[in-house]
């Protein structure tokens, strides 16, 4: 017995609903690689302002996380690759919750570098993980569409 | 089990994919990085720290700001040679501050302008934070450095090293 939401969820108002989600998500991943992309250097700076990643991983990092924003961001536009582009962007996601949750309880200040590298960004802070985790629900809710709503046969 | 292994491979070809541009791009961006980090060494001989050398110098153009020990950076106060710019929040510059230093705090830089703009580029700037635990002094001399100044130091032993070594303090905004 499918409860109202589900029912819902496999509407084609559900699927328009989704569908305008996954083209948000992909614009707002887009958007959030370019200064990144530009700025190498600057997003090692963030990245190693955490101080979680061992520096050997530091450059690897910079160099790959923003492209992958960045073609994940298109795989959601373009509705190709999709699942793959979710289970990643989610995980980052949840790597990017976890970072600044830590940041926070060790008690670190500085900019997260979550949008762009601009050290006048907000900085980490409660905001920043409700966001992230707004946007994690946003990945959640659309694989459960796939996977438990409407599964392929 | 058949869409798994599909999932897995697509995974596998964006992430290889975001790999190469990557790259590739570094080759291509007149700011592109390396793939391995490296590292520079600040602080004194006794309390060196490796941090990585994008911290002092993200933009790679050869002209980063340095460090400048415990020692010098006293000499520069006692001769009163340079102007220190303390990097972290008013709340933590009021609880005590190098004597004379003034606060810039590195996230509202754009704050400090209308002051900066009236500086002598060639004005020698001490910018400190906490010590080893912040980075806050670095990127207040990244962003200096990037404004024009020339000469430009970090003290990375910061607050805690000057009012540990007993030298002149004041608190208050």
């Amino acid at each position: 017995m499918r409860s109202s939401f589900e029912v819902f969820l496999g509407s084609k108002s559900g699927e328009w609903l989704v569908r305008i989600i996954q083209i948000g998500l992909g614009l707002l991943f887009i958007y959030a690689s370019l200064d990144k992309i530009l700025n190498p250097g600057l997003f090692a700076k963030s990245i190693s302002n955490y101080r979680l990643l061992p520096l050997p991983l530091l450059h690897i990092s910079a160099i790959i996380l923003p492209w992958l924003e960045l073609i994940c961001g298109i795989a959601l536009v373009i509705n190709r690759y999709q699942r793959a582009a979710y289970v990643i962007i989610g995980s980052m996601l949840l790597i990017f919750i976890l970072a600044i949750t830590s940041a926070m309880v060790r008690g670190l200040d500085f900019y997260c570098g979550c949008f762009s590298v601009d050290s006048e960004e907000s900085n980490v802070g409660l905001l920043k993980i409700l966001q992230n985790i707004g946007l994690f629900l946003s990945c959640v809710l659309i694989e459960y569409r796939t996977v438990v709503v409407q599964p392929k046969s | 089990m058949n869409q798994m292994n599909k999932l897995i491979k697509d995974i596998l070809t964006l992430i290889i994919l975001s790999t190469l541009l990557g790259i590739t791009a570094q080759a291509v961006l007149p700011n592109g990085i390396g793939l391995k980090t490296e590292i520079t060494m600040v602080g004194d001989d006794s309390t060196a720290v490796a941090v990585p050398a994008v911290s002092i110098n993200p933009n790679g153009n050869g002209d980063a700001a340095s460090n400048i020990s415990l020692e010098n950076a006293h000499a520069a106060y006692e001769n009163n040679a340079a102007l220190f710019f303390d990097a972290r929040s008013p709340e933590d510059f009021s609880s005590g501050h190098i004597n004379q230093a003034i606060n810039l705090p590195v996230h509202a830089f754009m704050d400090s302008l209308p002051y900066l703009e009236n500086l002598n580029l060639s004005r020698h700037i001490i910018t400190y934070c906490d010590g080893e635990d912040c980075n806050a002094s670095i990127d207040l001399a990244a962003d200096l450095k990037m404004m024009g100044f020339s000469n430009v130091n970090f003290f990375f032993g910061g607050w805690q090293e000057w009012r540990d070594a007993g030298y002149p303090i004041e608190s208050g905004p």
